[in-house]
């Protein structure tokens, strides 16, 4: 190739590669330029892909994983979930009942109504540690601990995040079952 | 006036030249993660360079020491964090294998969807940030767009958009739902002409070719004598890929190509082949995701299969990772827990290529080099 050919030949193939990203960008543009809805889901290319976030929350799928929750009256303090856990983020203490208190107990329906053997002293749970794999919701033979999808709840204090599930408090308490 | 650029000046004879040593990283943009390059140059021309790793290691040998074989999946998502489906299939296929179990074929069927899946994602991240290194941000930003589409795929699927803990030893932990597939033949529809648009906006761009073609050639024989794999193998011509040549999970039954570095642009083995094989390969991700889920049996998404398992004996089983070929070497002496858990890394192998491959080229082509090969540091240092 002759060197004046090559020169002319590169301002060629600058110009159209240039105008190809362009048009690309263009077409994207004209397709998100706010004139339509913001729509929370799936949108495959139909529309704007950001959302502005803490006004408007993405949809999240029920079974998404996120916060750990516990309901208290559906735990027979199995230990099954501390056992199954690989960073060993739940505390689990439980003494046996004595004989006045309440011998025939059983869970609720929702949780399989199994009776219930042991006290429930203490049910921590560790968020901060929580690799949130999912293993202890699985194993959980009353199916009382579960994963909510309540991911907004960062804390000042690490500490903040050792959830006490028999006290359980917390600014945006959750809707039980 | 003295000119100090005459070599005659008295007052620069006696000077002498040494190299400069320059830190690129841990904290730079462009090598993906927090890897060390000990750069030693003379002027813009690197005379050596030495990765320095173990800034990310988290002992996961060590861990899967002291856990049962199931509490082990969600460290083996922790390891390559950008594909962790192809790490846990990996590894449950390997534990499998040691049992003698084999999955449920609509098990079998879900993992190829999810893995492919997994593997658009990974590649989409790869040819993503590596057009943000070589300067184009719409790349960056059209990629991570129909990323997230998967990774709201997975969300509906597993439960988790990064760290899924979804294959397990037995099967996989929950079923497809009849709404997750359709969206996934959305996807599929959808994210062909993406493609096509991804090639004409980074692929082909004069720009970006004339940075990457004839960069950190990596010849035939070069590659399988540093022990690459995967797209980095193929890249260079190699034409081998574990799901062909020996498949796993039920690969016999698609029909796709092997995408090897054809030199379209510049010379096979260079920087530009390499990243094309990904691109390819995305294509074939999707027409495998087609076939299986045309062909998705009925039937147990999980095999019946002990929950603490107690296998006995030694395997190493690989697998073809978007990174490479992945291996898990697993010692099993009948307990719950394994006596040894070995992975063989495709990045680290990759990263030990960096010094030699880099002598010679000027600093721009390490951040070029660095992105073709598509490490995670995550995976090198586990």
């Amino acid at each position: 190739m002759s060197p004046i050919r090559e020169y002319f030949q590169n301002i060629y193939d600058a110009v159209t590669s240039t105008y190809k990203g362009m048009r690309v960008t263009m077409r994207s543009f004209m397709k998100t330029n706010g004139f339509r809805k913001i729509r929370g889901g799936y949108d495959y290319g139909a529309g704007p892909v950001t959302i502005s976030y803490p006004e408007i929350k993405d949809d999240i799928p029920s079974i998404s994983r996120n916060r750990l929750f516990m309901h208290q009256e559906g735990c027979i303090a199995c230990n099954q979930c501390a056992v199954v856990c690989p960073v060993e983020c739940i505390t689990i203490e439980s003494r046996k009942k004595s004989e006045d208190e309440n011998p025939d107990a059983r869970t609720p329906a929702e949780f399989g109504s199994k009776p219930v053997k042991l006290k429930l002293l203490r049910f921590d749970i560790d968020e901060a540690l929580c690799c949130f794999c999912g293993l202890c919701t699985e194993v959980c033979p009353t199916e009382c601990i579960v994963h909510t999808t309540e991911y907004e709840y960062s804390k000042f204090d690490r500490d903040n995040l050792i959830y006490d599930y028999l006290n359980f408090k917390d600014e945006n308490p959750l809707p039980k079952g | 006036m003295q000119d100090f650029t005459s070599p005659q000046n008295e007052e620069t004879v006696g000077l002498k030249t040494e190299e400069l040593t320059i830190n690129m990283g841990p904290q730079h943009p462009s090598t993906h993660g927090v890897l060390r390059v000990q750069i030693h140059s003379d002027g813009e021309i690197i005379r050596a360079a030495y990765p320095d790793i173990g800034y990310l290691h988290r002992c996961f040998e060590k861990h899967a020491e002291s856990r049962e074989y199931v509490q082990i999946v969600p460290f083996c998502d922790r390891m390559d964090y950008v594909a962790a489906m192809s790490q846990e299939l990996g590894y449950c296929l390997a534990v499998e294998k040691l049992l003698g179990f084999e999955a449920p074929e609509r098990a079998q069927a879900i993992r190829v969807i999810v893995s492919e899946l997994q593997r658009i994602a990974s590649h989409l991240l790869s040819v993503g940030t590596y057009g943000l290194d070589m300067g184009g941000f719409a790349p960056f930003i059209n990629a991570f767009r129909d990323r997230e589409h998967v990774l709201r795929l997975f969300e509906e699927i597993c439960g988790a958009r990064l760290l899924y803990n979804y294959i397990r030893p037995g099967g996989v932990s929950r079923d497809l739902s009849p709404g997750v597939i359709d969206k996934i033949k959305d996807f599929v529809k959808y994210f062909k002409p993406c493609l096509d648009e991804f090639n004409e906006l980074l692929t082909y761009n004069s720009i970006f070719v004339s940075r990457t073609t004839n960069v950190g050639v990596v010849t035939g024989e070069g590659a399988i004598s540093y022990g690459f794999s995967g797209p980095n193998l193929r890249g260079s011509g190699i034409d081998v890929d574990i799901r062909r040549d020996a498949p796993y999970s039920g690969y016999n039954k698609y029909e796709f190509d092997v995408c090897v570095g054809l030199g379209e642009r510049g010379i096979v083995g260079d920087c530009w082949n390499r990243y094309f094989v990904r691109v390819k390969e995305m294509y074939q991700s999707l027409k495998i995701i087609d076939q299986a889920i045309a062909s998705l049996p009925e039937g147990e998404a999980m095999g019946k299969i002990s929950k603490s398992p107690k296998p006995v004996g030694e395997i190493y089983m690989e697998t073809e990772c978007p990174r490479g070929n992945l291996g898990y070497h697993i010692v099993a002496d009948g307990t719950k827990k394994p006596w040894r858990v070995k992975a063989k890394s495709p990045c680290f192998i990759a990263t030990s290529s960096l010094d030699e491959m880099c002598r010679g080229m000027m600093i721009a082509d390490v951040v070029s080099y660095l992105g073709s090969i598509d490490i995670v540091l995550g995976e090198v240092d586990r």
